[in-house]
């Protein structure tokens, strides 16, 4: 993609540019429909149940049926909604979600942006969809709804700060913000990856990374005990399944965000296994860390709301800055890195 | 009177950039819901934003969406927590504060105009590095550093005496 960017802009080019696009939401889109179909599938399992299994074989067709259901469903607003920005809100938080993917690279030749700021192009975008759900949850006008923005305003903002600095560890270590340069500086043995060497980064970024998509155990702006259904409690039909889609757009860029900055990306874990494609090694690696946001979300109860500030200033971001304090240590000592 | 423009994909995306920029602190200005006004400044900003990026300062244009962003949300929040929502009615209209200020906007713009022709642009004295964000770090921690930390200090006891007043209208006695 990227050599179409030094020339003029043709006809041809927009039409490539337009055809890589809707193939990348294709993608997403098949995505979603299948992630969301194994964490039924996933979380039912672990908690000895069967999940999904009645629509087509093996219940394969269940994501395909509740995403018709949503856009076939009456779309309904509140009488005393602020409609226009009732309206807005589900675009406002899909849209930076769905750009957010442009610069993510999957293998050494297929990206679409190669920015030089690589990182923090997630972290600015991804801010607008906070946005998003406080109007989503202000429009409503509801009282339910307006909680679940506040809370989820409150939470994002709080954990986007040890978010980009445990990246910093990696960021140094490479000495590039891009994440071509990042995945290029991880060694070619698997224990050479950033999640040995960084491991304070790598935890304090997990942590970090599931409140920013707000799943469980972090999942306070929609916790549905609380809240109803928080900041989305008055949305339905095609509106609810955008706030829907954006989420799980997230958990799609988050795992890539992981895969890129701290498993290696497109590398095969040991040089022998060199034949297989960068890209097949790069999607099981992804495959791996939605598995485990899974996983975590079968497995861990909720946080409560007074403890989830506590977390991130009080541990996360001392960790972090910790975690650029060794880095730079043994930087300086060693000569190792940057 | 020719304004000498070449309609190049920069000046497009300038032009309807910088409409966007001025469109949104417009609407900024005359919403009278303080959630709309918040949300029409994100969008200047943001139009701000891909201003940067035209002038290929892609770490400027990103670290403004990144603060600005969270700055308006929280605007947003106290936006709604400390203002009343009933009520928001139309100010009664003041025409000859109207008048005045229209007179001087428009001499404003008469002298700005004015000055912007008449100035003239140095062409660039050196291309552009490659990297435009490793050379801001670069003088960040070498050449800028005293001034740079002086910043971080003044924003540290901001944020301190904010901590402090705060405090001190929690406290009962």
């Amino acid at each position: 993609m990227q050599r179409f960017w030094d020339q003029p802009l043709t006809w041809g080019h927009g039409a490539i540019f337009i055809a890589g696009a809707i193939g990348v939401l294709a993608f997403v889109l098949l995505f979603v429909t299948y992630a969301i179909y194994f964490e039924r599938k996933v979380i039912g399992w672990m908690q000895f149940r069967k999940g999904p299994n009645r629509t087509g074989p093996l219940g394969l067709l269940q994501s395909v049926a509740d995403v018709a259901k949503l856009l076939l469903k009456e779309d309904t607003i509140p009488k005393k909604a602020d409609k226009g920005l009732f309206v807005l809100a589900p675009v406002l938080a899909f849209v930076p979600s769905f750009v957010v993917l442009a610069f993510i690279p999957y293998s050494q030749n297929l990206q679409f942006a190669d920015l030089n700021i690589g990182f923090l192009y997630y972290i600015a975008l991804s801010g607008i969809t906070t946005i998003a759900i406080v109007i989503g949850g202000w429009a409503s006008n509801n009282k339910y709804a307006l909680l679940g923005g506040m809370r989820s305003a409150a939470q994002m903002i709080s954990y986007e700060v040890p978010l980009v600095i445990s990246v910093v560890g990696c960021v140094m270590w490479a000495n590039s913000l891009n994440l071509r340069d990042i995945v290029a500086s991880q060694g070619s043995y698997f224990w050479h990856w950033n999640f040995l060497p960084q491991i304070v980064g790598f935890a304090v970024f997990v942590v970090a990374a599931i409140s920013e998509l707000n799943r469980t155990p972090f999942d306070l702006p929609e916790a549905e005990s609380e809240l109803v259904a928080g900041y989305h409690v008055e949305y339905s039909g095609f509106r609810f399944a955008f706030f829907m889609l954006s989420e799980y757009v997230y958990v799609y860029a988050i795992a890539c965000l992981t895969t890129l900055l701290f498993l290696g990306g497109w590398n095969p874990p040991i040089p022998q296994l060199d034949f297989i494609p960068g890209i097949i090694w790069f999607f099981l690696k992804f495959a791996v860390i939605v598995f485990c946001l899974f996983w975590i979300r079968a497995t861990f109860p909720r946080l409560r709301v007074d403890q989830l500030m506590g977390l991130a200033w009080k541990v996360l971001l001392p960790l972090a800055i910790l975690n650029i304090f060794i880095t730079a240590a043994y930087i300086e000592l060693w000569g190792m890195g940057g | 009177m020719s304004f000498n423009i070449e309609f190049t994909g920069e000046f497009v995306a300038f032009f309807s950039l910088a409409v966007c920029a001025i469109v949104g602190a417009v609407m900024a200005l005359n919403f009278t819901k303080v959630v709309h006004m918040a949300l029409s400044l994100a969008f200047t900003f943001i139009a701000l934003a891909g201003l940067f990026v035209v002038l290929e300062a892609e770490f400027v244009a990103f670290v403004q969406v990144l603060l600005y962003v969270g700055a308006i949300t929280i605007l947003m929040i106290f936006g709604i927590m400390m203002t009343k929502h009933q009520g928001e009615g139309q100010e009664p209209s003041r025409p000859l504060l109207e008048t005045l200020g229209a007179i001087g906007c428009l001499a404003l713009l008469g002298i700005l105009i004015f000055a912007i022709r008449d100035a003239n642009f140095p062409a660039d004295s050196a291309p552009l590095p490659l990297d435009t964000t490793r050379e801001i770090g670069k003088l960040l921690f070498t050449q800028m550093a005293v001034p740079f930390e002086l910043v971080s200090v003044l924003l540290t006891v901001a944020f301190i005496g904010a901590v402090a007043l705060a405090k001190r209208e929690e406290d009962p006695q």
